[in-house]
């Protein structure tokens, strides 16, 4: 009885990843089929099809795409800089100072509540207001953009962090003559070195995942991968080979970037309430 | 809402014997340290909602401002027939995605809490399609749905089954579509319902041994109450997610066939982007403010307690 217990325990597990994995698998084959072969139900490189590294080495030749992981590379790291400068700055007063009005729990809810907001009810303003302002299918918008909708993360995840640290080691330094940001520069940012960094990736992963203003603010210079990939099937139609190289050149960087700051995620996605 | 986050604990230096600063150099340096994240929010999320408000008190054409018209704007959400059939889909796909995500991700966690080899690894795995780019994995899932020879259609016919029309029936592409979102986000609930189990005291299952409770018990006396808060907060940021569905019917089927897959976002961002009606945009982007809020308010209330605790 135990061991049908197990075998169907260990039958739930493998069923599971391979749900999970295997769209990333035909992806893959489909990058490296021939354009006749994507249409074939065949599975297996080398047994089934002959793989080739064609359209890789072609779609990583073409500047439209070289141009869009220039883009999105840059907004994801500005966006991300930017909140985790911001972040850290209010997480840290969350976290050690009081106020009275608003109080920090009020504080800490409106920034999570920034999360509730439906995006789609900024395109208009953001549109008209980067018109206005002569951003449109600019960098420089979507990075402002993407470190205002990861603030919130920054934040939330920060502030936890540095609750976390005994406030001892800051408390010494004061006595001794330090200044307030003295002491955060030298004691607090070092000790929680591993934390920021994992803040700065998963605010990388999601801006460059991002797919709703880079759509309606880029026409040309600025778009982004998402983005690419998305006009790439409307004026050629689906490729299935150029689609399984996209797919996975788009996917490849925020996935790294998350398996890198796996222990903050759960953090991070549940804005804080579990320590994960 | 406003007692979340932790005010116990944050102690004010400046009232500290030890310490002994200054009063007035406290709340001074406070205010240098949030200053700058809240004047980024004031600018950039703030400003842009009141502009938005301002916004659907006019009429435009082709993205030019026209005239004031009061209320015109909020009033045509009543009467427009798109926007109900956007509102229909938009709620199908929000009760048939979460649901199944907390019934698929609370059991595997639930099932899957015990000790056992590679466990990181299968966290690792489930980490993977939370982080996939979703316009990215719509164009995938093109390519997994695609009708003669597609890969889950051989699949669906070497079981014995009839090809599915996934994409070009209006009722397959609304189901295909909440498949890849539960795909998606089934490891969002899974891997938070596992954390939250492993952080509970395994003291109170050894008393319930003791008193001879049976698994089946402690699930429903023990696990369930203790989890609650965390599984409300689940339910409540998948709902707010849903809502929002936008980049995985725009990739997957554009809205399509006819407007079978047309979500609530997506006929927004169309007006929006495609007719520059901007006015109206801005006050359907209103009602789902609403909408969302309503059910955060309802939410709300049952989740605080896990912010509190700090």
């Amino acid at each position: 009885m135990r061991l049908v217990y197990r075998a169907g325990l260990w039958l739930v597990t493998v069923l599971a990843l391979v749900w999970v994995l295997f769209p990333f698998y035909w992806a893959f084959l489909n990058s490296i089929k021939t354009p006749d072969e994507t249409f074939q139900p065949t599975w297996i490189p080398f047994l089934q099809f002959q793989p080739t590294l064609e359209h890789w080495r072609s779609q990583l030749a073409t500047p439209e795409i070289r141009h869009a992981l220039l883009n999105s590379t840059i907004i994801s790291i500005g966006a991300a800089t930017i909140a985790l400068l911001l972040g850290t700055l209010a997480a840290y007063a969350l976290a050690r100072f009081r106020f009275k009005r608003p109080s920090n729990g009020a504080l800490t809810t409106w920034f999570i509540s920034q999360r509730v907001l439906p995006p789609v009810m900024f395109v208009t303003p953001f549109f008209l207001l980067m018109r206005q302002f002569g951003l449109l299918d600019s960098v420089l918008a979507l990075v402002l953009l993407n470190a205002t909708f990861t603030l919130p993360f920054a934040v939330i995840i920060l502030s936890q962090t540095f609750r976390e640290l005994p406030r001892e080691l800051e408390e010494a330094a004061l006595v001794d003559g330090a200044s307030y940001f003295q002491s955060f520069l030298s004691i607090v940012l070092p000790l929680t070195l591993p934390g920021l960094a994992a803040t700065w990736i998963i605010c990388m992963a999601f801006s460059w995942n991002e797919f709703l203003f880079a759509l309606s603010l880029t026409s040309k210079s600025a778009i982004p991968m998402p983005v690419i990939i998305a006009g790439a099937e409307h004026t050629r139609g689906v490729q299935f080979w150029f689609v399984g190289v996209n797919v996975l050149l788009t996917m490849l960087v925020p996935i790294v970037l998350a398996l890198l700051a796996q222990r903050y995620i759960i953090r991070g996605l549940t804005l804080g309430a579990l320590k994960g | 809402m406003d007692s979340a986050g932790d005010n116990r604990r944050s102690v004010e230096y400046g009232t500290d014997p030890k310490t002994a600063q200054p009063k007035g150099r406290t709340d001074r340096v406070k205010y240098l340290f949030i200053g700058p994240a809240v004047i980024w929010v004031l600018a950039f999320t703030i400003f842009p909602l009141l502009y938005a408000l301002y916004t659907s008190f006019y009429t435009y054409r082709f993205g030019q401002r026209l005239g004031f018209v009061g209320l015109d704007n909020f009033v045509r959400l009543f009467g427009d027939v798109n926007l109900l059939s956007s509102l229909r889909v938009t709620l199908i796909f929000v009760v048939g995605t979460v649901a199944t995500e907390m019934i698929l991700g609370v059991g595997l966690a639930l099932l899957l809490n015990r000790e056992m080899r590679g466990k990181n690894v299968t966290r690792g795995i489930a980490t993977l399609p939370l982080f996939a780019t979703p316009v990215a994995v719509g164009y995938l899932a093109i390519t997994l749905y695609y009708e003669q020879d597609g890969p889950i259609n051989s699949l669906i016919s070497a079981l014995g089954g009839r090809d599915v029309p996934w994409l070009s029936d209006p009722v397959w592409a609304l189901v295909a579509v909440i498949l890849v979102d539960i795909w998606q986000w089934t490891p969002f609930v899974f891997l938070v319902t596992l954390s939250g189990l492993q952080s509970l005291s395994s003291e109170l299952y050894d008393a319930a041994r003791v008193d001879g409770a049976s698994s089946l018990q402690n699930l429903r006396f023990l696990t369930l109450p203790l989890l609650a808060p965390l599984l409300w907060l689940i339910l409540l940021l998948r709902l707010v997610e849903a809502f929002r569905v936008f980049d995985i019917p725009v990739s997957l089927t554009l809205g399509g066939p006819g407007r079978a897959t047309e979500v609530y976002s997506l006929y927004t961002y169309r007006t929006a982007m495609r007719f520059f009606d901007h006015g109206y945009a801005a006050a359907q982007g209103f009602l789902l403010l609403v909408i969302v809020m309503l059910i955060v308010s309802v939410i709300f209330s049952r989740v605080r307690g896990l912010y509190e605790e700090g």
